[in-house]
């Protein structure tokens, strides 16, 4: 059945080698095959040679323009309409690929040929070719978008029709200003079914708000929904949040990102399915955990990141949260958690079904224990403690740490720690059937016994799949800390070649899980 | 719930277990209570029985919707699934075509990351064998394809 197949292709869609291989299997694996491999071309790391691929479907006057510029591909016929299958487009990777491409012809080339001349014969040649669009990445920088493909875009209002997922970024300077709000009013005219809204609004201009606001007006499901933005903008800005009120059905997830505080904000209390809520570095973030406070009953999932986390502020949302909060960060980056006693008899009270748990900074206290002790079910688990009692009383609370991690543990991220986290005695006595471990070690000190340790849990379990380890270093006054992937190669072959055999040592972007 | 498979075999399993397939879900929600077998003429006994394991095993796992498929990577297969999923082709296959018919998205995903990963990295010609496929190009189509494609073989 060929949406099976398609189900299966598309498990291989970030594997362009396995897709090519699959297109030389067989005339059928063919064109199975290439429609994924051409899905979404300009993501692939390889050099963007296939960007002469599209060439032979370009108008007779396209092809004339580069041409001219000397760039002498004879346009053969090609087997497929490649740029039909194109469904996900980032206009600024296109932008990169497209001068990639022209440094790559540079000896070919007669005369000067802009980049935008070809990323917008590009952009009009998908538009043209019949592609359907489901995922768009519009940033909005200095690219010059030319009139011809507005033209297009109004007699192709399928390109636009399909799409789930747009993100928009909006930098401060903006080059082509005019351009970049008709886009937006295309984009609010030609969508009804986007259900991923990422907006990074850095700009001050009022026109462009209100065509944002009409994205949002138009949909008719809009689920996420994330605002990025700059502090101090424009008052007009907040008809974007007020636009909301026309998806307080449907969405279900949102995420508030160093926004001022403004009352429109309180459409969220309407919003009677939101689950998943993010508030990161807010201003005034305590006036938006009071909306919450005041409306929302089925958060699942809560994340708080803010330079100082006021436990207080937070309590009410779990509470309410309570059996259903499954998901839970408390990052709280540059001090202690103020009040930490009440948030974690809080968690302990009232919120037992959590699985994902990342708290920063707390003491590690008898009360932190009790929490982790109570959780059952957790699977992810990142803590950030700072050492409140001696070298000794730190140890036994480790070992007591190790001892009371559930057997539903998969993943433990001490990485963030700072100081020494007695990583050694932890793994000694750790029962949990831990997948992925994430810790810091002190290569002067610490290196050999925490090594040791690691291999013998390895032995000892066999559960564990892969370890990134980082390196803090001890100073008289001041502690550092560096990935190891970004320090040291020599280290880094050190402990791979120690760990050989026993588990994979993974950079830290491939082994860290987000809330 | 009452199920009965292709060979007229019946099977006796919790709603809950039910209700993780879409197809039985709507069934029971439109037939209520009721004591009769519900037929299903497209599945055997015994890949039904690996499905109602299956079902079984992830009975408590928040329901999947048709839209959560944004991050379709093939790793990240659980212990008991990978071991789930240590079947003969045939069986593996069966399970993918009884996934989509009872329309259980995670079985589903799960099968066909298994199928996925057994093509990764592989060559056109390993992929053939693995899966039993006879060549139908012609020289020149197959270089054609190449070709145009070339651009993927910087790895």
């Amino acid at each position: 059945m060929p949406e099976l197949m398609e189900n299966i292709l598309n498990h291989l869609s970030n594997e362009s080698y396995s897709l090519y291989s699959c297109a030389l299997v067989s005339r059928h694996w063919c064109k199975m095959s290439i429609p994924t491999l051409w899905r979404d071309p300009f993501s692939f790391n390889q050099k963007p040679m296939f960007i002469s691929r599209y060439f032979s479907f370009l108008s007779d006057d396209d092809k004339f323009i580069l041409n001219e510029c000397g760039i002498t591909v004879d346009f053969p016929n090609t087997l497929f309409n490649y740029a039909k299958f194109l469904k996900v487009l980032d206009l600024s990777l296109l932008d990169d690929k497209v001068q990639e491409w022209i440094d790559s012809q540079i000896i070919n080339l007669q005369k000067h040929i802009s980049k935008y001349d070809i990323f917008n014969l590009l952009f009009k040649l998908f538009i043209e070719s019949g592609a359907i669009l489901t995922k768009l990445d519009v940033h909005l920088t200095d690219v010059i978008i030319e009139s011809e493909v507005f033209y297009s875009l109004g007699r192709n209002n399928l390109f636009f029709s399909r799409l789930q997922d747009i993100s928009v970024e909006v930098a401060t300077e903006l080059f082509g200003i005019g351009e970049a709000i008709t886009l937006l009013r295309i984009l609010a005219r030609n969508t009804t079914k986007i259900n991923t809204l990422k907006l990074n609004i850095l700009n001050n201009e009022s026109l462009m708000y209100r065509a944002v606001a009409n994205i949002i007006k138009s949909q008719n499901q809009l689920k996420r929904f994330d605002l990025i933005c700059e502090t101090e903008l424009h008052k007009e800005f907040y008809c974007i949040v007020s636009a909301l009120e026309s998806q307080r059905k449907s969405l279900q997830e949102i995420k508030i990102w160093n926004c001022d505080y403004s009352a429109e904000f309180e459409v969220l209390m309407k919003c009677e399915n939101l689950k998943v809520v993010r508030i990161i570095d807010c201003f005034e973030e305590k006036k938006l955990l009071n909306i919450l406070n005041t409306s929302l009953y089925n958060i699942n999932t809560l994340e708080i990141s803010s330079y100082a986390i006021n436990a207080p502020d937070i309590m009410q949302i779990l509470e309410r949260s309570g059996l259903l909060l499954q998901r839970l960060k408390v990052y709280s980056e540059d001090h202690e958690i103020c009040s930490q006693s009440i948030l974690l008899d809080t968690l302990i009270t009232f919120c037992p079904n959590i699985m994902y748990l990342y708290i920063s900074y707390v003491k590690f206290s008898s009360q932190l224990l009790k929490l982790i002790n109570c959780l059952q079910k957790l699977q992810f688990l990142t803590l950030v403690w700072i050492n409140d009692g001696s070298e000794e009383e730190m140890k036994e609370r480790v070992m007591q740490l190790a001892k009371l991690l559930p057997q539903s543990l998969q993943y433990l991220n001490l990485g963030d720690i700072w100081v020494n986290s007695h990583i050694d005695i932890l793994l000694n006595h750790c029962e949990a059937p831990l997948k992925k471990l994430l810790f810091s070690i002190n290569y002067d000190n610490d290196y050999e016994k925490t090594i040791d340790a690691l291999i013998r849990f390895c032995i000892r379990k066999k559960s564990l799949n892969d370890v990134n380890v980082s390196r803090y270093v001890n100073k008289t006054t001041y502690v550092f800390r560096f990935r190891i992937s970004s320090v040291s190669n020599t280290n880094w072959k050190r402990v791979q070649k120690d760990l050989e055999g026993f588990v994979n040592l993974v950079p830290y972007e491939s082994i860290v899980v987000d809330c | 719930v009452k199920l009965t498979s292709s060979e007229g075999t019946e099977f006796i399993i919790d709603r809950k277990v039910a209700e993780k397939s879409v197809l039985l879900k709507n069934m029971l929600e439109d037939v209520g209570e009721s004591d009769m077998a519900i037929p299903l003429p497209n599945v055997t006994g015994p890949i039904l029985n690996k499905v109602i394991d299956y079902c079984t095993h992830h009975r408590d796992d928040p329901f999947v919707s048709q839209e959560d498929d944004s991050k379709k990577v093939s790793d990240d297969i659980d212990d008991w699934d990978a071991e789930f999923c240590k079947v003969d082709q045939g069986t593996l296959f069966e399970l993918i075509l009884s996934a989509n018919y009872l329309d259980i998205k995670p079985l589903l995903d799960l099968t066909c990351k298994t199928v996925a990963n057994m093509i990764k990295g592989k060559t056109p010609d390993e992929i053939r064998k693995t899966f039993n496929i006879t060549n139908d190009f012609t020289p020149e189509e197959e270089e054609h394809v190449r070709k145009e494609n070339e651009w993927c073989e910087e790895r």
